[in-house]
């Protein structure tokens, strides 16, 4: 309180010394009017200074008036340190804030969450993995027909089973009879989406199907497919099969 | 006037502790952000999405045709390629219009999944496989429906990517 006081008082009579001043000159070569005039009004702004410094005075509390140049420029530093560490710490905070938000929604960006081919040692791996997983489990030999069950076990994991089964259904059925051997080769596989143990495949095979029996018989087909692959244990497997029917 | 000045300093060390604190955050924000936004892989994964989506339009745009809109049809052909591949369809273009005038067949092509199998970036050089369906429509009859493995390759041009090849995946050659 005392301060913005002190601060306004100075500058009133800083002010009042430089009227004076002005009208110093203008006193001599002026005409008596003007300079009555001049004096009168600066009588009156000295007037107003002094109100203002007693009523100061009695508000305040004794001999701060005489410290008051002193201890001017330490408390002034003290209470405007504050306030600009403040501004600091507001400014500092906006921009961490921005900057955890931008790199936050950087990194949430799908093209980034997708590291197909970016990473190359997870992508080489799941690629390798499901082509061999994809061949075992759509693979059938009547000779030895538990195979395509124990690689089903293996390779394949929730909604997969089913879908696997019912696909593989016709197969098992007629395989002993008609001596069967179903093979399937993956020819080519994409990475279509790679995020953490996440992946998506598209995949073409060929599939050869023989019919070994009074005459030997094979037709081959082409597939194409895509499988979403879960990662469990360091191994992936076939989740789900999407063949893209209507 | 003592606890005066001691209220002052305990604001002024308030005050420096959370604009220490502030800027601790601040230069951890921007580290952060650094990394984020110099991301290599980024870069990477940013010409790989690009290089999909451009393949499977072209692949999309090289399987529809429209015998009512030739001109336009075949001139989309040749803005999605580039290179031998955009040559041929040039060099092919009267021959190749006046078999689809005469057959007057109009294919349209739905694209139902797409993955880029290698890209160098550098080099400006992809591979897409792209699997579609195809519905050519002839004057007479039911329309065809196909199913079509495609594989391309892609070149990055002033324009973007474009294919420089494009065939049907090869069947029969590789089982049994």
């Amino acid at each position: 309180m005392s301060t913005t006081r002190h601060l306004v008082n100075r500058q009133r009579r800083l002010a009042t010394v430089a009227a004076e001043r002005a009208t110093v000159p203008v006193r001599r070569p002026a005409t008596p009017d003007t300079s009555a005039d001049e004096t009168a009004r600066s009588r009156d702004a000295k007037d107003t200074t002094t109100d203002d410094e007693g009523t100061d005075d009695a508000g305040s509390i004794g001999g701060q008036e005489k410290t008051a140049p002193d201890g001017e420029r330490p408390s002034r530093l003290r209470v405007r340190l504050p306030a600009v560490l403040c501004a600091l710490t507001v400014l500092l905070g906006t921009f961490a804030a921005w900057a955890f938000t931008s790199a936050g929604s950087l990194r949430d960006d799908p093209t980034r969450q997708n590291t197909a081919l970016t990473d190359i040692a997870r992508t080489s791996e799941v690629k390798g993995q499901i082509s061999d997983a994809v061949g075992a489990v759509f693979s059938y030999n009547y000779a030895a027909p538990g195979n395509s069950e124990e690689a089903a076990r293996t390779h394949l994991v929730g909604k997969a089973v089913q879908q696997h089964k019912d696909m593989l259904a016709q197969v098992r059925a007629q395989g002993q009879k008609q001596k069967l051997v179903l093979t399937t080769t993956v020819t080519d596989s994409g990475v279509e989406l790679l995020d953490g143990d996440r992946a998506r495949l598209l995949i073409f095979a060929d599939q050869s199907n023989t019919r070994t029996g009074k005459s030997d018989e094979t037709t081959y087909a082409a597939a194409m497919f895509a499988v979403d692959a879960v990662r469990r244990d360091d191994t992936w497997r076939i989740a789900a099969i999407d063949t893209f029917t209507r | 006037m003592a606890r005066v000045r001691m209220t002052g300093n305990a604001l002024t060390t308030a005050a420096v502790v959370l604009a220490v604190a502030a800027a601790g955050a601040a230069a951890w924000g921007g580290v952060s952000w650094y990394d984020a936004a110099q991301d290599e892989s980024a870069a990477y994964a940013q010409s790989r999405d690009e290089a999909l989506a451009a393949g499977e339009q072209a692949v999309q745009n090289m399987n529809t045709l429209d015998h009512r809109k030739l001109a336009k049809g075949l001139d989309s052909w040749e803005d999605s390629t580039t290179g031998e591949l955009h040559r041929q369809l040039v060099d092919g273009r009267s021959a190749f219009a006046k078999q689809i005038q005469q057959a007057k067949t109009v294919s349209t092509a739905q694209i139902l999944s797409g993955a880029v199998t290698e890209l160098d970036d550098r080099a400006g050089q992809a591979g897409v496989m792209v699997a579609l369906r195809v519905t050519v429509t002839a004057p007479k009859g039911k329309p065809a429906v196909k199913e079509s493995r495609m594989l391309g390759k892609l070149t990055r041009t002033s324009e973007g990517w474009k294919l420089s090849a494009l065939g049907q995946a090869p069947v029969g050659n590789t089982a049994g």
